[in-house]
């Protein structure tokens, strides 16, 4: 279990300044909401973190290793796993193999084993296939394993895509708009979900616009306006935060 | 500008010294030396080198420093063709040998004759060719219509056969011999039981060798354009049990068709230009021949024998002009490699198909179309 | 009946190796959207390196058997390594680069490896040792000879071992990832350039089962050979659909049969236009072919 710090993290493309100077940490047991209007750069935080992007300045730590420069795969080694906003699924396979593709990075089987199937390739890969099914289990997916990605509904896919993530045992999983296009009873069900995942010990870091989610849910927000970090705190206190409502409401 | 004119006045005067003081005699070749037909192209090149070779060894041709080859390539291509004529032409040529696709030799000719470039052909068989009207055109090989009098011959009058399946593979050269057999064998009361085409690069002909299977004609006429693929047809046509005389042209000889159909070579006729190999001019070809470029092709022969017929002439007339070389090579008796001939009118040296069969892996003389006697 | 049986055996046979060049074209097309024309060059390079492997073999007094799998196993491997080289130096450098530009690359590929098995191995055709797998039986009127059964139950056997490793192992599951969404397979620790690398690897080594068997089941090998079946397997690739694995098993199959249906009941001239007419057909009503392209939106 670590803390997940950012210092000075800036980001440019071209001649745009997308982050300057962010700096936050996500602690052991914490959901974090990383909140502010659209083109803030939350999203852009995240592939910072994921290493998508390269920071041009400053450095994310996890626990005491830096993980800023890591390919996206060793991020996901490291235990950092992450959803997407626009759903990115595999749309060709089933549930359970969307869980196991994400496992990729943990098995020890290198091609030829794989080919020749070995006794160890095949316990790996049953060993893959339990953790995948506990992790569709345990987003109530349990009875959709082998339906193909695409013939899901739409609230399916979303949790699907938290299965995925959490099927790599992570210790700290971004959420990029887990919310969007639920209906309130699922938003609902979403809360309930992500405290249980909390609960496992899990770090959450989450983009959010849906403000009852956010107020509902998170034990910390940062708050991003045009790259840069406007506030910090508890969600009452951010609340109340006059900066902040300047930024969502326009000057 | 100043450089522009040293340089011209460079190269005028480099041409200049080139013309004035070393005269060389420059022949090109043109065959198809990639592709399916490769095997024969260069056969063709080989053997104009192989000409070449022995024309200097011997002394060079008097008022000729040095005797030149450029082989071109064809691919079996009339637009290639015609590009490699070009080529020839502007690289100043005296003559050619070449080509060996009929359909490749008709439109390049052309471009010949409007630079009065002789052009001596050593595999065009098409009957065209020769007849129209070229002054620079002439061949040193047999005439399809001759071709397929022999193999009508040799079935009418040898095997007695009642019927014949043809098949061919839609050249000028392969589907025309075979047109010309089926229609004289329809009027010598052969029954024509059908006759089918495939396709250039086909490898596949199992479903044209099973109707033929069913046909169980007397005679099947084989007429491709490749020695190469007439060794896949026969293996598959033997694999598959056809039971009738294997019959083939001059296009499918070639001593692959024994290397690679192997076992299943055996048996097979092939109407081919009789080659004297006990003669004395043949032992010459196949002494300098052999050594650098292995066992002589169906066509090597050939454009071995246009190249010293050329040469020959020019020696005689003294002069590379069109009209003087043609004189020389209409008067004189030429005692080739391939046979011995003299070049008619039209430019044909006049065929003398006979059927060679394959016996035990070797192509043997088999049958006399002329005397109608075995050999 | 007989005559039927016999075509239907001719036709079984040739859609087989056209299936398996043509799963070389469709996974490779799958994974990264590339039509790569070299592929029918693998199956000429396997054809080559097929006959050099087992006649040095036979010479050392191998047995027929032994001689015959070894030289399909190392002539696969060779091939792979081959495909593998060519996509490191031709592909992979263009990979952000306009399709076009990669298309132009496998084109100008495709004339390099023809012309250097030119210029290495001459222009003469190669023949094989056809007397190792001679032989057939009559079944009732029908000629079936072993190299048909050989490449039937070969081609078989490489297929069904080609659906397990792409449908039951994780190498497959990351093979079908890739081919998906490849920014997210790499999000997920997926080494996407060894994934495409193995892709072309498994697709030339299939390709060069197909030039061995070839050159058995004709007789000889000819450094032109990769070029019709090649096309006629890019056909069936997309006659099946492109990118789909299955669909390139089926187009093989429906190519071979056509052809020779087309040849034996109508005219040999005609099967090459009775197979495009098919594929023209099948495009026009379904223009994703049989089994659908594999098309994602979410593919970035």
């Amino acid at each position: 279990m670590a803390n997940l710090t950012l210092s000075d993290i800036s980001v440019r493309f071209g001649g745009l300044q997308a982050l300057t100077d962010v700096n936050f940490s996500v602690a052991e047991g914490d959901v974090v909401g990383l909140i502010g209007p659209n083109g803030a750069g939350k999203t852009t935080v995240f592939n910072v973190i994921t290493g998508v992007y390269k920071a041009a300045s400053g450095a994310v730590r996890y626990g005491d290793q830096v993980i800023s420069g890591m390919r996206p795969y060793q991020v996901l080694g490291m235990g950092i796993a992450r959803t997407f906003q626009n759903i990115r699924l595999f749309q060709n396979m089933t549930a359970l193999e969307n869980c196991m593709v994400a496992q990729h990075c943990r098995s020890r089987c290198g091609v030829v084993r794989s080919i020749l199937r070995s006794p160890f390739q095949r316990r790996e890969e049953a060993r893959i296939e339990e953790k995948s099914r506990k992790a569709l289990a345990f987003m109530g997916l349990e009875e959709y394993e082998s339906e193909v990605a695409s013939n899901m509904p739409y609230g399916h896919q979303r949790r699907l895509e938290i299965a995925r993530a959490l099927a790599s045992e992570p210790n700290t999983i971004l959420l990029d708009e887990p919310a969007a296009g639920l209906n309130p009873a699922e938003s609902h069900e979403l809360m309930e979900t992500i405290g249980r995942i909390a609960a496992l010990g899990i770090n959450v870091l989450m983009v959010e616009h849906d403000m009852k989610v956010v107020m509902g849910i998170c034990t910390h927000l940062v708050v991003l306006d045009h790259g840069v970090m406007i506030a910090e705190g508890l969600p009452e206190e951010i609340r109340k935060n006059q900066t902040v409502i300047e930024a969502y409401l326009g000057h | 500008m100043k450089r522009i004119l040293i340089l011209m006045l460079v190269l005028a005067i480099s041409l200049v010294s080139a013309s004035a003081f070393a005269e060389t005699l420059k022949l090109g070749s043109m065959s198809p030396l990639t592709g399916p037909y490769a095997a024969d192209g260069n056969d063709i090149a080989n053997g104009v080198r192989t000409a070449i070779e022995v024309v200097k060894s011997e002394g060079g041709i008097p008022g000729f420093d040095d005797i030149t080859l450029s082989a071109q390539d064809t691919a079996c291509d009339p637009r290639q063709a015609v590009a490699a004529a070009n080529k020839l032409i502007n690289e100043g040529v005296n003559a050619v040998i070449g080509t060996y696709c009929s359909s490749a030799t008709l439109p390049s000719s052309e471009a010949f004759d409007e630079e009065d470039i002789i052009m001596l052909t050593p595999g065009a068989t098409n009957e065209n060719v020769t007849e129209r009207g070229l002054q620079n055109m002439f061949r040193t090989c047999g005439r399809d219509d001759d071709q397929s009098k022999a193999a009508l011959a040799f079935m009418t009058n040898y095997l007695k056969s009642k019927s014949i399946y043809l098949v061919d593979d839609k050249t000028a050269y392969s589907q025309g011999l075979a047109d010309n057999v089926e229609k004289a064998s329809g009027a010598a009361g052969i029954k024509v039981l059908g006759h089918d085409h495939v396709n250039q690069g086909d490898k596949d002909f199992s479903a044209v060798l099973t109707k033929v299977k069913a046909a169980n004609p007397d005679v099947f006429y084989i007429s491709l354009q490749n020695s190469a693929t007439g060794a896949l047809l026969l293996i598959q046509a033997k694999r598959m049990g056809i039971d009738a005389v294997y019959l083939s042209q001059d296009a499918v000889y070639h001593p692959q068709l024994i290397t690679i159909a192997k076992k299943d070579a055996d048996g097979m006729y092939l109407t081919f230009g009789y080659v004297d190999t006990s003669a004395p001019s043949y032992k010459k070809f196949i002494k300098a021949y052999e050594p650098k470029y292995g066992k002589p092709g169906a066509y090597s022969a050939y454009a071995y024998d246009s190249a010293m017929a050329y040469l020959a002439a020019v020696k005689k007339a003294g002069s590379v002009e069109l009209s003087k070389v043609r004189t020389a090579l209409l008067s004189m008796e030429f005692k080739g490699a391939s046979k011995t001939f003299r070049y008619k009118e039209n430019g044909d040296s006049g065929s003398n198909y006979i059927i060679r069969k394959i016996e035990n892996g070797k192509f043997v003389d088999y049958w006399n179309v002329q005397t109608g006697e075995k050999f | 009946m007989d005559y039927f049986l016999q075509q239907l055996i001719n036709g079984v046979t040739l859609g087989g190796v056209y299936a398996l060049i043509a799963l070389g074209y469709t996974m490779v097309y799958g994974i990264i959207q590339l039509i790569n024309f070299a592929h029918g060059e693998f199956f000429a390079a396997g054809g080559y390196m097929g006959v050099i492997i087992i006649s040095y073999l036979s010479a050392k007094g191998v047995s027929p058997v032994l001689c015959i799998a070894l030289g399909l196993g190392l002539t696969m491997v060779y091939c792979a390594i081959l495909a593998m080289a060519v996509e490191k130096v031709a592909y992979k450098p263009l990979r952000s680069s306009s399709r076009l530009s990669v298309l132009l690359s496998a084109l100008g590929m495709s004339i390099f490896l023809q012309h250097g098995l030119m210029l290495t191995q001459g222009v003469y055709d190669k023949p094989y040792p056809t007397a190792m797998t001679a032989g057939g039986f009559e079944l009732g009127g029908v000629v079936v000879s072993y190299m048909q059964i050989y490449i039937i139950l070969i081609t078989a056997f490489l297929l069904v071992a080609l659906n397990l490793l792409v449908f039951k192992t994780r190498i497959g599951k990351a093979m079908r990832a890739t081919a998906q969404d490849k920014v997210m397979s790499a999000l997920l620790g997926i080494n996407s350039n060894r994934i495409i690398s193995l892709t072309f690897a498994i697709g030339a080594g299939l390709a060069a089962a197909a030039g061995i068997m070839v050159g058995f089941y004709y007789g000889s090998v000819n450094y032109t050979m990769g070029f019709v079946p090649g096309i006629k397997a890019f056909a069936a690739a997309v006659l099946g659909g492109i990118g789909n694995i299955t669909g390139a098993m089926i187009g093989g199959l429906i190519i071979g049969m056509v052809e020779i249906f087309a040849a034996g009941y109508l005219s040999s001239e005609y099967k090459d236009v009775f197979a495009f007419i098919i594929l023209i057909a099948v495009l026009y009503f379904r223009p994703t072919g049989i089994m659908g392209e594999n098309v994602d939106d979410t593919r970035v």
